[in-house]
């Protein structure tokens, strides 16, 4: 395959989305300015400029009509997709880690960080009602004790969402009492990333304790174990195969002071049901940041902290490989 | 920008395969100053670019001066495929561009999309992969050899870092101080002997510097004591051993003669080196015979160096 290499960030990637149909796909890094890029042929759309930080998180609705961006100039940002313009601005007290646009797009949250004294906290607005945008009164904030949050999606139906902590747990919220619902701890380092699969009844965590693990949406409970020897910074579950492609390498500060070998920087694939590892893909220069699969599971992209995205699609061999059982 | 439409939409910009650069150089001048290459450019107008389709590729042709003052054609070659999409998706593809690509062209921006090499997914099996992991670990193959030796008590850490730094380390620091004297006496002997007592922990010792253990690969010349030698140079070349035991006896007693020949005429190379038991004869040797004429050649004679300096 020859991958398409997209250079539009001058900083580490942080996260990266297809759109849902998939023609589109976004990506937002540690400096000031997502992108949009038309997945086919890896021309930029264009930028949504105008945060002052890095962008920790984005997300898109299912329409393609707005876009979600959380960022670490304690604001989360709503964009227009066509235009690039800003729609609304939430200001928060500390930078705005994770953020997520509920399945039917009309509510959104973001998850704050804790610093200068503030706690975190989960926020839902309700996009469609001005006076919760106008006053900044959010339809629910839930206090978040214990340790922060640094990744969630919404899940079951818009009914809860699921937050990974810093210590390695999760959690569910219910959306409607903003009671916390459901907790279980399996890492025993910070999640870095969940990702639901494609009917959204599982999701695959990526963990600083170098493991990603498949769990059931609904229930917690833990299922799966993919074990690798560094840390894992993104995972993605394959929407045509049962496959499972893991993102990550040493910590970016940790690069230059041990092992030179550079093969500690690509996406292994790992099957989904034997947890075993069947391939990789090298190309990055840096931990890859951020992976996700096409939403028709023929290409796959990935983010590193060497600033370029790659979008890879899948040579004939990667559809004719079976899994020797 | 193309037009919306809905289930067939040819699009050059839809798929981009290929992308070949073929920079030419195109001198304007031959021979002249650069000075007169630059004018003559700026006199010229630039052929304007051109745009061929044919079939499904298309073909664009630039001309540019590069920072040279040479003239560039940069020939691009694309492959134009048409595919079917849904019609929200067609649509977005007629989106304007915005943000920081809004001044940019249809089609890729060079300066942000790129083709990579050709790279393929390497397809592993679980034994590999152990192998794999095995080498690739080099703090792993060093876990088991020691790297450092306590000064103090022989154990696998730094001698600062050692727990019986306070009681241990007076006591051998007297025993130690106790030591010296005799130490100094045997200064001569010093450099083997340090030799002798390098630990022998992970480093390759070669046979010959191994201590008490010496192992087959020792050699007659290293037992040799080298204290007792001396070295004649600018000997004739018709020297012959002989005639150097004949030179030196008077001086006492000579344990070996070595005079360096070539192998194949058996001629000697010049130079010597003579054994003597005493350590004092091969001293007056060297004050009674340097200097001394010998066969129309003055020699020259001096304390030979020990052979694993030479």
């Amino acid at each position: 395959m020859k991958p398409l290499m997209l250079q539009g960030h001058t900083r580490a990637i942080t996260q990266i989305k297809y759109n849902r149909e998939g023609d589109l796909l976004f990506s937002c890094a540690k400096d000031t300015k997502p992108c949009v890029w038309y997945a086919i042929n890896g021309e930029r759309l264009g930028t949504y400029n105008g945060h002052n930080g890095a962008v920790w998180a984005l997300d898109i609705d299912w329409q393609t009509t707005k876009v979600l961006t959380a960022a670490a100039d304690n604001s989360a940002r709503l964009w227009d997709c066509e235009t690039g313009k800003q729609l609304f601005q939430w200001d928060t007290n500390n930078a705005v880690r994770a953020c997520g646009f509920s399945y039917s797009g009309d509510m959104i949250m973001f998850c704050t960080d804790r610093q200068m004294g503030y706690n975190p906290s989960l926020d839902i607005y309700d996009i469609r009602a001005g006076e919760q945008l106008a006053n900044n009164a959010p339809l629910l904030s839930i206090p978040i004790e214990g340790p922060k949050v640094t990744s969630a999606v919404w899940g079951g139906l818009d009914e809860y969402i699921i937050t990974g902590h810093e210590s390695g747990e999760f959690s569910q919220f219910d959306v409607k009492s903003g009671e916390r619902v459901r907790n279980v701890r399996v890492h025993s380092k910070q999640i870095n990333d969940i990702q639901l699969n494609k009917d959204r009844t599982m999701f695959v965590s990526a963990s600083k304790d170098t493991n990603a693990m498949l769990f059931d949406a609904d229930s917690l409970d833990h299922l799966k174990t993919y074990k690798t020897e560094r840390p894992v910074n993104s995972a993605a579950i394959s929407p045509r195969m049962d496959h499972v492609v893991l993102g990550g390498g040493q910590e970016a500060m940790q690069v230059t002071t041990t092992s030179t070998r550079i093969g500690k920087f690509d996406a292994r694939f790992f099957h989904l049901i034997f947890e075993e590892e069947f391939g990789r893909v090298k190309g990055h220069f840096g931990p890859i940041n951020s992976v996700a699969f096409h939403p028709d599971g023929k290409s796959y992209s990935s983010g590193g902290e060497d600033g370029y995205v790659r979008v890879h699609t899948f040579d004939p061999q990667y559809f004719e490989f079976e899994f020797e059982f | 920008m193309p037009s919306v439409e809905p289930d067939n939409k040819p699009s050059w910009a839809d798929q981009v395969e290929d992308l070949d650069e073929d920079v030419d150089d195109v001198p304007t001048t031959s021979g002249s100053s650069k000075v007169d290459a630059l004018l003559t450019i700026s006199d010229e107008e630039l052929p304007p670019p051109e745009e061929v389709i044919d079939g499904d590729t298309k073909i664009i042709t630039e001309y540019s001066i590069n920072d040279e003052g040479k003239k560039v054609k940069i020939i691009r070659t694309y492959r134009v495929e048409t595919r079917k999409a849904s019609k929200t998706i067609a649509r977005r593809k007629a989106w304007p561009k915005f943000g920081d690509s809004e001044y940019d062209g249809p089609g890729p921006n060079p300066s942000t999309t790129a083709i990579c090499d050709d790279i393929f997914m390497t397809f592993v099996t679980n034994k590999e992969e152990a192998l794999n992991d095995k080498e690739e670990d080099p703090m792993a193959k060093l876990k088991g050899t020691r790297i450092v030796q306590c000064r103090i008590c022989k154990g696998d850490h730094w001698t600062t870092k050692c727990p019986y730094k306070d009681t241990l380390g007076p006591i051998q620091e007297e025993l130690e101080k106790s030591d010296k004297p005799g130490e100094a006496a045997a200064g001569a002997k010093g450099g083997e002997q340090a030799a002798a007592a390098r630990p022998a922990g992970g480093k390759y010792v070669p046979p010959s510097l191994r201590g008490a253990n010496r192992g087959p690969g020792e050699s007659m010349a290293q037992r040799r004591d080298d204290q007792a030698t001396i070295r004649v140079t600018n000997l004739s070349e018709d020297t012959r051993e002989s005639d150097l035991q004949e030179l030196f006896r008077p001086f006492g007693a000579i344990s070996r003669i070595y005079l360096a020949k070539d192998k194949v005429t058996h001629q000697s190379k010049g130079f010597a080196f003579i054994n003597f038991h005493r350590r004092e004869d091969a001293a007056r040797a060297i004050t009674g015979v340097n200097g001394f004429g010998y066969d129309n050649l003055i020699l020259n004679v001096e304390w030979a160096r020990p052979s694993n300096q030479q």
